[in-house]
């Protein structure tokens, strides 16, 4: 019997031997976001919806959109494009994402077309098939548009003319992109009008006002006269990461804790997320077929 | 607010018009009330009992009878109305009356019952073992920040919060603890809105009365305009980490990724290694523009930015 028959078997199991079972999450799933002050977990439907994450540095805004581009990563039928100025708050999942966008606006508009063009390719395929929205089982998987510290794009890089640029195709991604799966979550730390146009920030429905310095800021953040009625992100303790103003369904805020992810346990999820979509075939870095091959 | 030298037992005197407990507006509204309520309930009462009566009796001693049970209910109906701002004070002090007594009158059974050492040790262990039990201890302490909280509104609403011209103040509901301080429900009265609650600053004046972080108010019901919810917050019950139940979907023999992307050799990490480089403006750099508002462009004081919410 050959010796290296037997030297071979236990020392590389190798992921090719095992299957991955990727972790039966989807996207139409509520995203559980952390607990409300009443010690009740808080889930957010993500699916149709979009989300405007805002507050000062350290208010915990990147771990909340490290919390709903974890949840989008595990599920299969997800894409992800993300889109982070800093490079390190959604660098982590670079290897499980389809579009990592670091500080270059130009590759930022190039994939914003890209999704535009998605999108359209999209309501053209939906309308000859006369439908109006997309559903849990549907031909072709969602996409996370996730964007931190959107300030960088829409008012720091590049000239202003690929700045407006920028702030204009996002816009109508958020506009238009719910009804056929295109979800779209932003952090900045203030969304005032001379950072991103009010048009693109009032149309996010979902708001998430971590601490902010003012009560202004705060009601930029979640709407005019909130502050007045009380629910101002000035008075949460700056110690306190990841507390802040929720304004979900219900439509009044809630102050919640956003759940916190270490970077251990990103690398972790991020890693399982890669390993899972490498084998179904989800990332188009492998050249594989459409999402849908995971079901 | 003056005090008289000859006091009626409802507050106000019948010669100067002085006040005592009561001001002096709110007593004439409330005697030209009792006056109004004793007439019409003396002629309601009076006439129905007098047809009763009728059916019994003589129709003249029906009518007689009537007329006199009508006076003695008009008169019940106006002792009640003149007493009422008394009996409302006693109203709103009801669940500490009530707590006093139960501690005067056990304290009284319990010391003739009961020899001294053991009336001693009974209290001690009442008081104590609840004390010392840290979720009881909070928990009758939330119960009686409820108590405190239904005071310290209905002061607010008297002295700040606007009222009606019959000088009648938001019905204070319910209070419940919850783990942030407590929330109570108020019902206002004609003459009062939510908008009148979050003026300028009132929350914050309500925090301040309440000893509390912050206060809160909201619609508590679709269906009516007059339910509020005020929620006093005196905790902070978020002060924990909340731990992401991601890693949990996570199976704990996956293969390690290897990093896709190639090392990067750590040149340019500081400041020395970065050259000055001369930069480059672009040419057609934009005019300032002239504010179309000129008024908008004086910053305001406390940081409000009209373009803001444009």
């Amino acid at each position: 019997m050959d010796l290296t028959d037997t030297l071979e078997l236990p020392t590389n199991p190798g992921p090719s031997d095992t299957v991955p079972v990727g972790a039966g999450l989807s996207i139409f799933d509520p995203v559980f976001l952390g607990i409300d002050e009443f010690g009740q977990p808080v889930y957010l439907p993500m699916i149709y919806r979009n989300i405007l994450i805002g507050g000062e540095p350290g208010s915990g805004k990147s771990s909340l959109l490290n919390t709903i581009v974890g949840h989008a990563a595990l599920c299969a039928d997800v894409r992800l494009c993300l889109l982070d100025g800093k490079q390190v708050e959604l660098g982590l999942w670079e290897d499980a994402c389809d579009v990592f966008v670091g500080p270059d606006i130009h590759h930022a508009i190039r994939t914003l077309y890209r999704v535009q063009t998605v999108m359209d390719n999209r309501y053209t395929f939906l309308k000859a098939r006369r439908r109006r929205k997309i559903g849990p089982d549907d031909l072709f998987g969602q996409i996370l548009v996730a964007c931190d510290e959107i300030a960088y794009f829409s008012a720091t890089a590049g000239d202003e003319k690929t700045q407006k640029l920028f702030a204009a195709l996002l816009r109508d991604i958020v506009a238009r992109g719910r009804a056929v799966g295109i979800i779209v979550a932003a952090a900045t730390q203030r969304p005032s009008s001379d950072i991103i146009p009010t048009s693109l920030r009032d149309l996010f429905a979902w708001r998430f006002a971590g601490r902010c310095t003012t009560d202004v800021s705060s009601d930029i953040v979640l709407g005019h006269g909130w502050a007045a009625r009380g629910f101002s992100s000035n008075t949460v303790d700056p110690n306190n990461h990841g507390a802040g103003y929720l304004i979900a369904e219900g439509g009044i805020p809630a102050l919640v804790k956003a759940a916190y992810l270490t970077d251990t346990d990103i690398i972790r999820v991020a890693d399982y997320a890669t390993w899972t979509r490498r084998h179904t075939g989800t990332l188009t870095t492998d050249n594989a077929s459409p999402a849908r091959a995971a079901a | 607010m003056r005090k008289s030298s000859s006091r009626s037992p409802f507050g106000w005197s019948n010669h100067n018009g002085t006040v005592t407990v009561i001001e002096a507006p709110i007593a004439r509204s409330y005697r030209r009330r009792a006056v109004i309520a004793f007439w019409v309930t003396s002629a309601v009462v009076g006439l129905l009992a007098a047809t009763v009566a009728s059916h019994y009796l003589h129709p003249i001693l029906g009518a007689l009878a009537g007329v006199a049970f009508g006076v003695v209910l008009g008169a019940v109906v106006f002792a009640l109305i003149v007493a009422w701002p008394v009996l409302r004070v006693f109203w709103h002090w009801l669940p500490e009356i009530l707590l006093g007594l139960a501690v005067v009158y056990g304290w009284v059974a319990l010391m003739q019952s009961t020899p001294l050492w053991l009336s001693l040790l009974i209290v001690a262990l009442v008081v104590g073992v609840p004390a010392a039990i840290g979720p009881v201890r909070r928990r009758v302490m939330s119960w009686a920040w409820c108590l405190i909280v239904r005071h310290r509104l209905r002061l607010c609403f008297a002295a700040f919060i606007a009222t009606n011209r019959h000088g009648s103040l938001p019905l204070i509901l319910l209070a419940r603890p919850t783990p942030a301080g407590e929330r109570v429900w108020v019902w206002l009265r004609p003459g009062l809105s939510l908008r009148d609650l979050e003026a300028d600053g009132q929350v914050q004046k309500l925090a301040v009365a309440c000893w509390a972080n912050e206060v809160r108010v909201m619609r508590a019901s679709r269906k009516y305009a007059a339910l509020v919810r005020v929620d006093i917050t005196r905790r902070e019950p978020l002060a924990h980490t909340i731990v992401s139940p991601l890693p949990d979907y996570v199976p704990a023999d996956i293969p390690s990724n290897a990093p896709t992307s190639p090392g990067m050799p750590p040149v340019g990490l500081d400041l020395p290694e970065v050259p000055d480089q001369p930069v480059t403006v672009p040419a057609d750099a934009p005019r300032p523009r002239k504010p179309r508002n000129p008024t908008t462009d004086t910053a305001s004081p406390s940081g409000f930015d009209p373009s803001d919410y444009a």
